[in-house]
């Protein structure tokens, strides 16, 4: 009987994998249509500047500016503000519904937006059989690469286990088990010098909420937090939507100047400036949040760099909300990923909050979990108690700490697949971004790759997807949307042909991933 | 833990719009209907905060119309065809949405002031303030209760037959762990164990749309809507809490409020105010039996436009109304035409645009560490803003799974689950109530819930909130944890509830120990309580 079982079970995982080379191939096949479109849409544009226009891949392979193209502003006025904005999610009202109050009808108008690109997409999904002619959603960062390795780990026997506790309330921060785990992980693979303490860590549904509840303590209604350009869009959402916190943008851009020996570099200059024009006028910032690894850029900052940002932070009184979500998702050893909980001595630790959750690493995006790790009592105990909010299944958390506790399949099994697959997935975009003539940014991390497509001017296509996450609203909308404003990018809105668009490289996820470019 | 004197009347002033409002709640009459907390039992010392200025007057939302939109914790309410239902004879409702009876109550409040109105006041209860903090931030941190330092002593020191026999017995959280057998083995069969793409990857917030399908279907059967729901109007979030959370933002501007009967599930107090800065405004019930109050605590539409009244008067803003059905602590089922007077009175025609039905498997399941709950409401604005502050309560993926193949399978809920799970119920309600009635403590008899709601006014010396801590502290130290009426804003000090959803020998023991608390208190002769009648009635049948 048993035997007969398990030669059903064989069955099935041969099936299942049979179906993912199926779905690889036809992932595959996916990017080429998509090359081929691309292909198609710069030979048909006037703008284009040729299929052998110089492009530099190496390093930093941005092209080099074309004078009469730019469209950078040059006035004395204009240039300070270049590295300053601010993100105003509340006034761009469409209609007001008379059931909503004020506020209401600002988060309902958010979600107007986010459904206008998934109601399109939903209405029109891509299906190689049924609708060939659909829309490809390039919008959302999720790794699908390594599904068949997650759902046979999440499928074993020792992850089907319930007992009372699970099933009951729970302590909001999380059950101890697993706040356990997450710091015994975080230590490991942080290369934390000391041992990370369960009691600071917190857990919530997902890092969008962890973001929620550190706005809403740490900031009153109408204050802000500072971040750099390009960012992950969502943010915005996640401490206004609940806690009325505003983003202060410090705008990073492409030129490389004596200081900016790399493309969007961050320095402490530009956070400086952007500090000083928001409390010029009177906007009063509480911290700074860096994203790191970063996205969209795929940076990843030295020691160095991170140190200096940490001394602004601490010279400022800032706290500093480190996002650290794509850590083990740097796939090549040419680029060290350095977590701030690896520092021997933090400038200012009881102003230092780090973050990390299991959407991207581990491509497990539905299954929410974000971690915060925080020394500081005042803050763990005031997010802990807006967790309320954010609690997780107890089933669900007993699986992740059989899952964070499980070094060897994530040393031996996991990692090395899900890096060697992301390699290849990017090698393979990239070498077809090069084939296209497309300058993108080198990088060897996070599931993306930001491209620079300013020269290529194409019109409004099926195929693509414009504002990503690092837009301004939300995940991944499938729609083209000409208000760079909401980018969060330095180009002014009017600019004609916008900036660059982050693609995923990887073959899996080229379904519902990747590319976003605006288009003139 | 000492008392606190009374409640700090100054909180923290920030500079911004929304958060400040909610600051300057109370702006004037706050000293003749008293203060929320009237003598309660304060962990922490009230002192002005720095920073704190005057309350403004109100501004910007002090236009008083009377524009509520209902919540119900129960979806009994699905029931009824909303165009069929008919506008109650018995009020007589002004045209002007309760004018008439405004008159009525406000002449009724010369008498009784402040009888039946409260208006909540979560910041009054903090004082300390943190470097580290936002303004709100140092109130959130400080937001707790005397129920929370009950679960905190119960966590430390959790009984455990072998591990800690003089542990803490738990009769103050509503769950219920009689089934937990039967969920456990449901939910570790095959079709449980199930794992495709979509449920790793983001999800539409509102939920998958399978689950949603289920979840109107479920409703459907055991809701008896006349027709079937519509899977569009569901919402799915990670709890109750959570929407709870979402509709008080989206409904009400910072500083508005809700209006509530008390006593009632204390933390929805949290749940409105933490993030979405909204406030409660109690219709304040007892137990006094009266020509027109047929039994004790019963809610009346006179009641509610009393506190309709006060608000009004006091500038300030209700949206809407909340009602748990079945209602806890209280354990009351609304009647068919109890129901639809308080929808006459939210809207002379109960309006399906205003009316937001919130259902979840916490209680019902007996799965609270699960985090599943649904909103039903045919209102799309309201639907989609929900949904965007659903990023921020999202259910996992394969959670979401099990939810859908637990409610599709009618068969076990209706032939396995529900028959015992009620039974189960039953014998565990039989046997506290006979223990209570051999102890001569009288308590509203009900069949609804896990709980009973019980009167132990005459162990109390002197009738405040302040007794009524203390005795709820001695249940503590006897190792046996209940929730005191403070906890759920009781008018009355001296109720309590007492949580019998759980298995005979923690009852047992549990029971044990309140009598050896009750047994030790000397009895303050007082007037009978209400409960006693009813409660000869009931046993002499």
């Amino acid at each position: 009987m048993e035997e007969r079982f398990l030669h059903l079970e064989e069955q099935r995982v041969q099936l299942e994998q049979r179906r993912l080379e199926v779905e690889r191939d036809h992932e595959f096949r996916m990017f080429s249509i998509f090359a081929q479109m691309l292909n198609i849409l710069k030979q048909g544009s006037g703008a284009s500047p040729g299929p052998a226009a110089p492009m530099s891949w190496q390093g930093f392979g941005l092209a080099p500016e074309d004078p009469k193209r730019s469209r950078t502003p040059q006035g004395p006025e204009q240039t300070f503000p270049v590295f300053y904005g601010l993100s105003n999610p509340g006034t761009r009202h469409l209609q007001g519904s008379p059931y909503l109050s004020n506020r209401g009808n600002d988060i309902k108008f958010k979600s107007g937006i986010n459904d206008e690109g998934n109601a399109a997409y939903y209405a029109d999904k891509y299906d190689e059989d049924k609708n060939p002619n659909g829309i490809i959603n390039f919008g959302i960062s999720e790794n699908k690469l390594c599904f068949d390795l997650l759902s046979k780990r999440l499928s074993q026997s020792d992850m089907h286990h319930i007992e009372p506790s699970l099933l009951q309330y729970q302590d909001w921060r999380g059950h101890m088990f697993l706040r356990e785990e997450m710091a015994r992980f975080l230590t490991y693979y942080c290369k934390s010098p000391n041992p990370l303490k369960p009691e600071n860590v917190i857990l919530f549904n997902g890092c969008g909420s962890v973001f929620s509840a550190l706005a809403t303590v740490l900031c009153d209604s109408g204050e802000a937090l500072m971040i750099p350009t390009p960012f992950y869009g969502g943010i915005v959402n996640n401490t206004y939507l609940y806690g009325n916190v505003q983003l202060v943008y410090a705008h990073l851009d492409s030129k490389i100047t004596e200081t900016n020996t790399r493309p969007f570099q961050l320095t402490v200059e530009k956070l400086e400036m952007a500090l000083q024009r928001a409390r010029s006028e009177g906007v009063h910032i509480k911290g700074l949040i860096l994203i790191n690894p970063q996205n969209p850029l795929g940076d990843v900052y030295s020691q160095g760099e991170l140190l200096e940002y940490l001394e602004f932070a601490k010279r400022h009184e800032l706290h500093i909300i480190l996002d650290e979500i794509y850590m083990l998702s740097v796939f090549d050893e040419s680029a060290t990923f350095h977590s701030v909980l690896s520092m021997d001595r933090l400038p200012d630790p009881q102003r230092t909050h780090v973050m990390w959750g299991t959407s991207k690493d581990f491509g497990i995006s539905g299954i929410r979990l974000g971690a915060l790790y925080t020394e500081n009592r005042d803050v763990a105990a005031a997010v802990a108690n807006l967790c309320y909010f954010h609690g997780i299944s107890g089933i669900i958390q007993y699986q992740i700490a059989q899952l964070l506790r499980d070094h060897d399949w994530i040393n031996q099994v996991y990692l090395p697949t899900n890096q060697s697959r992301l390699k290849a997935a990017h090698t393979y975009i990239t070498d077809e971004l090069k084939t296209l003539g497309i300058p993108f940014l080198n990088r060897n991390s996070g599931l993306y790759v930001w491209i620079d497509l300013r020269r290529v001017s194409v019109r409004k296509r099926k195929l693509m997807v414009v504002v990503g996450e690092w837009g301004c609203s939300g995940n991944g909308e499938a729609f083209w949307r000409p208000d760079l404003d909401s980018l969060g990018s330095d180009s002014p809105p009017t600019h004609p042909t916008p900036v660059a668009a982050p693609s995923t490289y990887t073959r899996a996820p080229l379904r519902r991933s990747c590319c976003c470019f605006a288009v003139s | 833990m000492g008392v606190g004197p009374p409640p700090a009347r100054r909180r923290p002033h920030t500079q911004r719009a929304g958060w400040q409002e909610a600051g300057v709640l109370l702006p004037r009459g706050a000293g003749r209907f008293g203060p929320s907390w009237p003598g309660s039992p304060s962990p922490f010392p009230a002192a002005p905060l720095p920073g704190s200025t005057p309350a403004p007057s109100w501004g910007r939302h002090n236009t008083l119309e009377w524009d509520p939109h209902l919540s119900w914790e129960m979806f009994s309410i699905l029931k009824q065809e909303d165009r069929q239902l008919a506008p109650s004879p018995a009020l007589p409702l002004g045209t002007d949405h309760g004018e008439g009876l405004g008159r009525e109550s406000s002449e009724k409040r010369d008498e009784e002031p402040a009888d039946f109105y409260g208006l909540g006041d979560p910041a009054a209860k903090f004082s300390q303030i943190s470097p580290y903090l936002s303004s709100r931030g140092s109130i959130i941190k400080c937001f707790r209760d005397a129920a929370e330092e009950g679960y905190k002593a119960y966590h430390l020191d959790e009984y455990d037959e072998d591990k800690n026999p003089n542990g803490i017995i738990n009769l103050g959280t509503s769950e219920n762990k009689l089934c937990f057998d039967l969920l456990s083995s449901r939910l570790n069969q095959r079709d449980m164990q199930h794992i495709e793409p979509p449920m790793l990857q983001y999800p539409d917030w509102k939920g998958h749309r399978w689950l949603r399908d289920e979840v109107a279907g479920f409703l459907t059967y055991y809701c008896k809507a006349p027709v079937p729901l519509k899977p569009e109007n569901v919402v799915v979030v990670n709890g109750c809490a959570s929407l709870f959370s979402a509709l008080a933002t989206v409904l009400c501007n910072p500083g508005e409020a809700f209006l509530i009967s008390s006593p009632y599930y204390g933390a929805i107090t949290q749940h409105v105010y933490l993030y979405g800065n909204v406030r409660l405004v109690y219709a304040h019930l007892d137990s006094r039996v009266t020509e027109m109050d047929g039994r004790p605590f019963q809610l009346t539409v006179r009641k509610l436009e009393i506190a309709l009244q006060g608000a009004k008067s006091e500038g300030i803003n209700v949206r809407g109304l909340i009602l748990i059905n079945p209602h806890n602590p209280l354990g009351d089922i609304y009647s068919q035409e109890q129901l639809q007077e308080y929808l006459d009175f939210a809207k002379r025609l109960p309006d399906p645009q205003k009316t937001h039905v919130i259902w979840g498997t916490s209680k019902d399941f007996g799965i609270s560490g699960v985090r599943f709950a649904t909103l039903y409401t045919e209102n799309q604005d309201i639907a989609n803003a929900v949904a965007s502050l659903g990023c921020l309560h999202g259910v996992c993926g394969t959670t979401q799974y099990q939810m859908a193949q637990l409610l599709r399978d009618r068969d076990w809920i209706n032939q396995v689950y529900l028959s015992e799970n009620h039974s189960r119920l039953r014998a565990a309600h039989a046997y506290v109530t006979e223990e209570l009635e051999t102890l001569g403590v009288p308590f509203l008899r009900t069949k609804a819930g896990f709980f009973v709601w019980i009167d132990l006014r005459k162990y109390l010396h002197t009738d405040t909130f302040e007794e009524e801590f203390s005795l709820w502290r001695r249940f503590l130290d006897h190792k046996v944890l209940l929730s005191c009426g403070k906890a759920f804003e009781c008018k009355e000090p001296g109720w309590f509830r007492l949580v019998f959803s759980d298995k005979i020998h923690r009852l047992r023991l549990g029971m044990q120990r309140i009598r050896e608390v009750l047994g030790k208190e000397p009895q303050v002769a007082k007037t009978p309580s209400p409960c006693q009648p009813l409660e000869k009635s009931i046993q002499s049948r």
